[in-house]
């Protein structure tokens, strides 16, 4: 009865071969492949030639676990004990494929689990890789930019201000537009950028609401009739004037969606509405609404024109480097919005989103009256009929630009030096007013000689105004020049008037 | 003259030690990932120069990082050993000091070859620049897809088990 159930269980699973010194068969009960006597088992598979230097010792016996073996269209997956008994050895074949191939299914599972991950893990490093050199390379680009653009723009500036003849303004006028253009350009990749890479913080402020919606009707009306379009503007009354949020992010919103609906559309009207949806505790729901008569956007191209360089139309009839929509999404979703269209080909486009705006706020009347207060003490405090500037900047054009734009007021002396290493012998010296440093400046950064001002003992040194210039507009950098001791910083390129407010502002 | 040698191919799964014999041996390939488990042995028999008749036994081994687990069994009467790692997967390759160091312990005299796979899915300077960072000084780059340098392993191994 054993031996019935043990052949039933094993019969088919077990093969005992009997072979010679020379590993010829000489008996074999061929349960699981056909050997004939005198087969040489060096030809019924590779295995056994390499064995060829491996017999067992007297009494010993070697174990291979999981050896595949094919003959003849069979493949098993064995289990192999070759064992020396008296002047012969013994081969005894154990079929375990069932049990081979079900640890075959969870090691393919294991594995290819395994490499995955390893794949992806390896591919966010790539991604981020990538992400870090794209942004270095576009804080470089940017910061390398600025210095020949300020050269440019602060020149057309100072050109305009010459005698010129109609033909030359008018060739100065195509100069402002084109340098206007190039400068909106710059932001805009710097804005993607930092909005791609997490870098970009809202500065939540409080603003007059109205008044900005106030300014964005007057300057594009003025644009949709230049273009030959009317607009229409609906503010509702019932909005809060004053709310905190990050004014310059929605003016960009606004802006970026307002010049694409000018842009896009050739004939009839632009329509800019802001009404009330909610007010609820201290917070005001506001729905922002631009439509135009334009030629639409097809079906097929929605998503991607928030997508990055994206322009639906003809790039050579378009201008513009087709960010401002990817750069309005990413901003939205900082606001925690999102924004939203609908379109007909030929009839016009609807953009619209939805904001939580704070308000009222306790000191909400006070910031408009700060700063008019500010500027009346700038005006009116002035004591000196002169004062002595000292600019540290290496650029020659930068140089003429700031001399250019500072000298034309008739109020300043000012002292350039382009070396780092010798501001402060210079600052030691002579007693001046104010300092305009560039960041990078040979031998020691703007950012360090302002912290050694700083820490200067006397007072008349340690205490002078200092305005940086830079080509850098990332937050941290500035967070940190300001920490160096930099009264302000001034971001590259410039316009007059922007140096000459910060200038009056910080001279006593 | 007829000499018969067993090569053994060891490495971290998913390198393609089996697309490798595949390429040697029958000269194709498959996309397709089956993981290997114990060892599948083919041959391949040479003519060398030398006017040897090698046959090659080449013992495909389950794929593992951790080497010193490998029975013993499959390591008797090891004359070649050839390493692969995956140039796609620095965990194939970043501590192939300790697993060489492993197998010279394990196969003493026995010549090792290095071999890095699959170079078609990667730019060539980017591996160079990789394994110079790792210091990781390899005899053949190959692909087992394009066939690219995977002869030329095999047969240098051929030639060194042959001297």
């Amino acid at each position: 009865m054993l031996e019935k159930y043990k052949t039933q269980f094993i019969g088919n699973s077990i093969q005992f071969v009997v072979l010679d010194e020379k590993g010829l068969v000489r008996e074999s009960d061929n349960t699981c492949f056909l050997l004939k006597t005198g087969d040489s088992l060096k030809e019924f598979h590779p295995f056994f030639e390499s064995l060829e230097a491996i017999v067992p010792e007297a009494n010993n016996e070697i174990t291979f676990n999981c050896i595949h073996l094919e003959s003849e269209g069979k493949e098993l997956i064995t289990d192999l004990v070759l064992r020396r008994e008296d002047n012969a050895l013994l081969l005894v074949i154990y079929d375990l494929t069932q049990h081979y191939n079900e640890y075959q299914s969870v090691a393919q599972a294991r594995n290819e689990s395994i490499i995955q991950e390893q794949l992806i893990a390896l591919k966010n490093i790539e991604l981020e890789e990538r992400e870090r050199f794209k942004d270095q390379f576009i804080r470089n680009f940017s910061h390398e930019i600025r210095n020949p653009l300020t050269s440019i723009m602060s020149l057309t500036q100072v050109l305009s201000q010459t005698d010129l003849n109609a033909e030359q303004e008018q060739m100065v006028q195509y100069l402002n537009q084109s340098n206007a253009q190039l400068r909106l350009l710059l932001e805009d990749i710097l804005s993607i950028s930092m909005i791609s890479s997490g870098k970009l913080q809202l500065v939540e402020k409080e603003f007059n609401l109205i008044k900005l919606l106030n300014l964005l009707t007057f300057t594009y009306t003025a644009k949709a009739k230049e273009a030959g379009l009317e607009f229409v503007a609906e503010i509702d009354e019932k909005l809060p004037q004053i709310v905190a949020s990050d004014r310059l992010r929605i003016y960009q919103v606004l802006t970026n969606i307002l010049d694409n609906a000018i842009k896009y559309t050739e004939t009839g009207q632009i329509e800019f509405s802001v009404q009330l949806n909610q007010k609820r505790a201290n917070k005001a729901n506001i729905r922002f609404e631009i439509s135009d008569t334009g030629r639409g956007i097809p079906e097929a191209q929605l998503e991607s024109i928030f997508t990055s360089f994206t322009q639906v139309y003809d790039k050579d009839k378009e201008q513009g480097s087709g960010l401002g929509l990817s750069i309005v999404k990413g901003l939205l979703r900082l606001m925690d919005s999102e924004i939203q269209l609908t379109s007909e080909l030929d009839q016009g486009t609807r953009f619209f989103f939805d904001l939580n705006l704070k308000y009222p706020l306790p000191s909400s009347q006070r910031t408009d009256k700060k700063d008019e207060v500010l500027d009346t003490v700038v005006r009116k405090t002035l004591k000196k009929d002169k004062y002595k500037l000292l600019l540290v900047e290496d650029d020659v054009m930068i140089q003429t630009v700031v001399f250019k734009f500072l000298s034309g007021t008739d109020r300043f002396f000012i002292e350039i030096v382009s070396d780092g290493a010798k501001v402060m012998e210079e600052v030691v010296n002579t007693q001046y007013d104010l300092i305009i440093m560039d960041i990078n400046i040979p031998n020691i950064s703007g950012d360090q000689i302002a912290r050694l001002i700083r820490d200067f003992p006397f007072k008349g040194i340690k205490d002078i105004p200092i305005i940086g210039v830079t080509g850098t507009l990332y937050d941290e950098d500035i967070a940190a020049y300001k920490a160096a001791g930099m009264n302000a910083i001034i971001p590259k390129p410039f316009a007059q008037e922007e140096l000459l407010k910060a200038v009056f502002r910080y001279l006593k | 003259m007829q000499k018969s040698k067993k090569v053994l191919l060891l490495g971290h799964f998913g390198v393609g030690k089996t697309s490798l014999i595949r390429r040697f041996v029958s000269d194709s390939f498959s996309d397709a990932y089956k993981v290997t488990i114990g060892v599948h042995i083919t041959k391949k028999v040479v003519d060398l120069p030398s006017g040897t008749n090698l046959s090659m036994i080449l013992w495909d081994l389950e794929g593992t990082d951790e080497l010193h687990l490998i029975r013993n069994a499959y390591l008797m009467g090891t004359h070649g050993v050839i390493f692969v790692f995956d140039v796609t997967r620095p965990a194939t390759f970043q501590n192939i000091q300790r697993d060489l160091d492993i197998i010279k312990e394990k196969v003493k005299k026995a010549p090792v070859l290095i071999v890095g796979n699959k170079m078609d899915l990667v730019d060539p300077a980017d591996v160079k620049r990789l394994l110079d960072e790792n210091d990781i000084d390899s005899d053949y780059l190959t692909s087992a897809k394009t066939g690219d340098e995977v002869n030329e392993a095999f047969l240098e191994m051929a030639s060194q088990l042959d001297a």
